[in-house]
């Protein structure tokens, strides 16, 4: 089992933390810690997510990014193992 | 094909207006005539406002029916379909036309009524969380809770229903909204940007594998028709003479007479296009993406294969199969940079001899109907630009195998989502957007009964659509299932208590006619085609009958099995 942590920027919009965690779920990631704020002044939301799965964290960068209001999704590489 | 110019004129009224008559004015700036719906008490002041807009609304009978209408009606003309729901159960009924038109890319716009914001969250009458539920089954969904926002998430919404991978989009509008004065700010530019930065294409290497390459097969999927593409395809094979099959969304991106070209892939594709495919030593994959019905057991499809993989979802890149060389982007710019003579003569020869071995074989003992010969017949016989759609299970396998399509607009069918139901709502979308061109659905005795109450439908605007309904009085694919994977053990797979279809047609004043035998065939067909309103032809069959060649689950493609 790999853990991955993901530093997710995204629009301050409705139920987008909700997208998400569909999507990590349904595409087959656990999800073991999930920190999220948001810059009241842009509007930007910062998540951090932490998940694990067998599968490859691409998979999820990917799908996370098709979300309409992500801006940028980053793996941490120090967290990863 | 999906035009993306669709903003007509730039408002300019001062005027304040209701949020429903807002609604049908960006509808209309977006080119929208149609729409596809069932009222409720959520919904009322749109219908209200409806009364007062050049829109025409077309009543369905089931809101499953509206949005498989605005699905057939997206997909037969190349405009985003639109329907329309009450709050709760009208709601939650679209949710199956919405899957399906995720799965398959259909833009369509849906637009529910919900309870008032005031009451939202206090389990009110007809109230869901519609938005909640549109996570899994939409590309994107928008709840309103601002009179404010409506006109910019319109716009927004057809925005996205039309960019990049389309997909259906969710307008979730309280009727507190809906009854709300705003003046509208002729927001009439797409506020999108373009999130995805794609990667240049890799177009260097991919030409080096191409020339390298001696027994390359182009796989081609939905994503061509999508792109509006077909030129581009077919100027490709024309200039590469490449060897090419095609994925089900895929049929008629391809034309049916290009000698290269073999046919369906995948679980019921043709024996000489599986063969091929698992010889080839690259794939150039336009618009697929690798589908488990298309691949198989997936280690070992195609195992000698390289991969060039075009597509506009950098997703869809190396899910399923890794790519050797990943072209991002649209289609129409890349496909041509591709386009080289190939040097492959002797692969193209041993590709067209396997399609002459195992071409398909239409004698058929006996007096009763054999479907494939019908749907051969039909093909040969319908004008052309006919628009087929299908519902689910063997007939539309056999109308996949069998027909002959020249555009995908022309072949309509539930590729991802494999729903029934699909196939008649579909044909009444399509004809309403095609009203000239003859419009057929092929359906089966168990599907067409899943949304049979559109047949009222077809009676209320005089649709001249045909169906043709091959009846074996069992769900059919189940059944051959049950036959050859569990022990010839049926489970709830006979529907000999079907009622009587031509009765049943007769009582929404659609003409109808059963055949039993072979002699009938030609005249029925000759008859149905021939007919002006709408027809229904049932084409009774044996209900032994299984679809072949069929690859066994999790199963290498060139270990298809072709009998019992």
């Amino acid at each position: 089992m790999n853990h991955y942590q993901l530093l997710i920027k995204a629009d301050d919009k409705q139920v987008v933390l909700e997208r998400i965690l569909q999507v990590a779920r349904y595409r087959g990631f656990l999800i073991e810690g999930i920190k999220a704020r948001v810059n009241t002044g842009t509007n930007i939301g910062t998540i951090e997510l932490m998940v694990r799965s067998e599968r490859p964290i691409s998979l999820l960068v990917d799908q996370i990014n098709k979300l309409i209001d992500i801006k940028d999704v980053k793996v941490d590489k120090n967290t990863t193992q | 094909m999906y035009s993306v110019g669709w903003v007509k004129k730039k408002m300019t009224s001062e005027k304040k207006q209701t949020g429903g008559s807002l609604l049908f004015d960006v509808l209309q700036q977006h080119g929208v005539e149609h729409v596809f719906g069932y009222p409720g008490g959520a919904i009322m002041p749109i219908y209200d406002a409806l009364t007062d807009s050049d829109i025409q609304h077309f009543l369905c009978r089931h809101e499953q029916g509206a949005a498989f209408s605005a699905v057939g009606y997206a997909r037969a003309a190349g405009k985003v379909g639109v329907c329309f729901a009450t709050s709760g159960p009208g709601a939650t009924n679209l949710i199956t036309g919405l899957a399906d038109a995720l799965a398959d890319s259909i833009p369509i716009v849906a637009i529910t009524g919900q309870v008032a914001t005031s009451v939202m969250g206090s389990d009110a009458f007809q109230e869901i969380d519609i938005f909640g539920l549109s996570l899994a089954c939409t590309k994107h969904s928008f709840q309103v809770t601002d009179i404010n926002d409506l006109e910019k998430v319109l716009h927004q919404a057809f925005a996205i229903a039309l960019e990049g991978r389309q997909g259906p989009v969710l307008v979730d509008i309280p009727k507190d909204i809906q009854i709300a004065h705003v003046v509208s700010q002729g927001s009439v530019v797409s506020t999108l940007k373009n999130k995805v930065n794609l990667p240049p294409a890799n177009v260097g290497s991919a030409i080096a594998m191409l020339c390298h390459a001696k027994q390359p097969i182009l796989y081609v999927g939905g994503g061509v028709g999508m792109a509006n593409a077909v030129d581009e395809l077919r100027d490709f094979i024309d200039i590469t003479h490449i060897p090419s099959v095609s994925t089900l969304k895929g049929l008629g991106a391809i034309s049916p007479d290009n000698e290269n070209y073999l046919g369906m892939l995948g679980m019921h594709g043709t024996k000489a296009a599986n063969l091929a495919v698992q010889e080839s030593d690259l794939l150039v994959v336009v618009g697929a993406r690798f589908d488990d019905r298309v691949t198989g057991k997936l280690t070992e499809f195609a195992p000698n294969a390289k991969v060039i993989h075009f597509d506009i979802d950098t997703a869809e890149i190396n899910k399923r199969r890794a790519a050797d060389s990943a072209i991002l982007g649209d289609l129409k710019t890349n496909l041509p940079a591709l386009a080289i003579p190939l040097e492959i003569k002797g692969w193209q020869q041993k590709c067209q001899q396997m399609k002459a071995d195992f071409a398909w074989d239409y004698n058929h003992p006996g007096s009763t109907i054999f479907a494939p010969a019908v749907l051969k017949e039909l093909s040969d016989k319908m004008p052309l630009n006919s628009c087929v759609t299908t519902d689910v299970g063997q007939h539309q396998m056999w109308a996949a195998q069998h027909m002959s399509f020249d555009h995908p607009s022309n072949f309509l069918t539930s590729a991802g989502m494999g729903t029934m139901g699909f196939g008649l709502p579909a044909a009444i979308g399509a004809q309403v957007s095609r009203p000239t061109d003859c419009i057929i659905t092929v359906s089966g005795d168990g599907s067409i009964m899943m949304n049979v109450q559109e047949l009222s439908t077809i009676k209320r605007f005089q649709l001249p659509v045909k169906i043709v309904l091959i009846d074996n009085a069992k769900l059919g694919m189940v059944r051959q299932w049950q036959d050859l994977f569990f022990e010839g053990r049926l489970s709830e797979t006979d529907l000999s208590d079907n009622p009587d279809f031509v009765m049943l047609a007769n009582a929404f004043d659609i003409k109808a006619k059963q055949i039993s035998s072979k002699a009938e065939v030609s005249g029925a067909i000759e008859e149905m085609l021939a007919h002006n309103g709408p027809y229904l032809l049932q084409v009774k069959i044996d209900a032994a009958d299984n679809v072949w060649p069929l690859v066994p689950p999790n199963t290498a493609n060139d270990k298809m099995m072709e009998s019992t």
